[in-house]
């Protein structure tokens, strides 16, 4: 499980905290028309930034539904990764699976401990004009990044670490709006279409 | 054993506690049981194999476990099955408890992932596990090799369908280096066990690593490989059988 907010901002804000740069190849893959009774998506994320890359799959899940759900400032939905050889992408390929988008993620990534384990990502999204071309990859929304807030979480502790993201949003409220993912209430109408961009599928190049 | 045996024996069973053993993955041959024609693998078999590790000193150091778990796709369309991966197998192995490993034989891939790969696959609800094999037994320590000896039985049962004997070489990692002692122990082995007179055979057959994109420095990945390969020489062995009683 993960707590999740994201917001905008035009300008870099976050300073004096251990920070590491990002950049990040990241494949959307949906299964074919024929596989499971249910269609499924996986990501995979390669980290440009290591002298070798390195591969991680990544499967985001539902979120946490109901009354108490919409009350929550926070989404909280379930997320597994898992580290991957280099192979990964061949291999599910030859399971069937077909790239829906990809994109390429450049910024920064801040690490808190703020009553959770806290990571700030501000990063631009980048689309490639070819296929799986990340040196040729260019913003989706120039000038603006997109802001993630995420903290890892179980099914026993949720409420403590939603607790510490909200917390931790009102911290960098002087500086964004932060928001559940798909709810762009309160962004500033200048960026009101960038965030539309840029949180409903990530902006990422389609095929 | 006779004489020149002795003395190769001595050589490669030597152990000095002073040498410094492969700070990476040593290599191993994985070995599965060839019943002769007219025979079948039971439990005696594989007592008599254990007794004769234990009679060329070979010391019981405690037992081991790795799974082999067969996917299927799940279809909307059963005709279509033709396009999907004949065989898509996870495997995990007792040296690597927090990795887990796919591997498609008929596409030549092999990965290799964090445990948790397990999860995301039930979650994707695409493919599902129809089946799982067990190979368990007991590990020896023999000088410079590592030997398991184990039984091949379905999760939920225990038909004995096959025995697997591993062998590692712990000093060396790379697999053409490692030839000619593998070679020579295995003739070691072979020379005691005929002794036995057991209605079968322990035969490798090395997969061509090279076809899934291995080197010849030797790895888990190397491991899953051959455990797949065994696997499906392991059950065309038993359809042999069953097709000669038919």
């Amino acid at each position: 499980m993960e707590c999740v907010v994201q917001g905008i901002i035009e300008t870099q804000g976050l300073c004096g905290v251990n920070k590491e740069r990002l950049r990040v190849h990241e494949i959307c893959l949906k299964s074919g028309p024929n596989l499971g009774f249910v269609a499924s998506e996986v990501r995979l994320l390669c980290d440009l930034e290591q002298s070798e890359p390195t591969w991680t799959v990544k499967h985001v899940g539902g979120a946490l539904r109901g009354a108490g759900a919409e009350q929550i400032s926070v989404l909280v939905r379930s997320m597994v990764e898992s580290k991957a050889s280099k192979n990964v992408l061949r291999l599910f390929y030859a399971l069937g699976y077909k790239l829906d988008h990809e994109l390429l993620r450049v910024g920064i990534t801040f690490h808190f401990q703020r009553g959770a384990q806290i990571t700030v990502t501000v990063s631009s999204v980048n689309k490639m004009l070819k296929l799986h071309a990340t040196d040729e990859a260019v913003p989706v929304t120039p000038g603006i990044q997109l802001v993630e807030v995420t903290a890892p979480a179980t099914s026993e502790n949720y409420n403590e670490v939603v607790a510490a993201v909200s917390s931790f949003c009102e911290y960098l409220a002087p500086l964004l709006h932060l928001s559940k993912p798909g709810v762009s209430t309160g962004v500033v109408p200048t960026a009101a279409a960038a965030a539309a961009s840029l949180m409903s599928d990530g902006g990422g190049t389609t095929l | 054993m006779s004489v020149v045996y002795c003395h190769i024996f001595r050589r490669l069973i030597s152990y000095n506690p002073y040498r410094k053993k492969s700070t990476t993955m040593p290599l191993k041959r994985v070995f599965f049981w060839q019943p002769n024609a007219g025979s079948t693998v039971n439990s005696q078999i594989l007592n008599e194999v254990s007794q004769c590790v234990e009679s060329i000193n070979g010391v019981k150091e405690g037992r081991w476990k790795a799974t082999l778990t067969f996917y299927k796709p799940m279809l909307r369309d059963q005709a279509l099955s033709a396009e999907f991966p004949r065989e898509f197998i996870g495997i995990s192995l007792p040296e690597q408890p927090n990795k887990y490993y796919f591997v498609l034989r008929f596409n030549k891939i092999v990965l290799e992932s964090d445990s948790s790969i397990q999860l995301i696959m039930e979650k994707l609800q695409s493919y599902k596990s129809r089946v799982a094999l067990n190979f368990e037994g007991f590990q020896y320590q023999l000088g410079d090799f590592q030997l398991r000896v184990g039984k091949v039985v379905p999760s939920h049962s225990e038909n004995l369908r096959g025995i697997v004997m591993e062998v590692e070489y712990l000093p060396i990692s790379s697999l053409e280096k490692s030839k000619q002692i593998m070679e020579e122990f295995f003739d070691i082995w072979q020379d005691a066990i005929s002794k036995r007179s057991l209605p079968g055979r322990f035969i490798h057959i090395e997969p061509d690593f090279s076809d899934y994109g291995l080197a010849d420095h030797y790895t888990s990945q190397h491991t899953a490989v051959q455990y797949t390969h065994v696997t499906s020489q392991l059950i065309a062995s038993v359809q042999a059988v069953q097709t000669g009683r038919n």
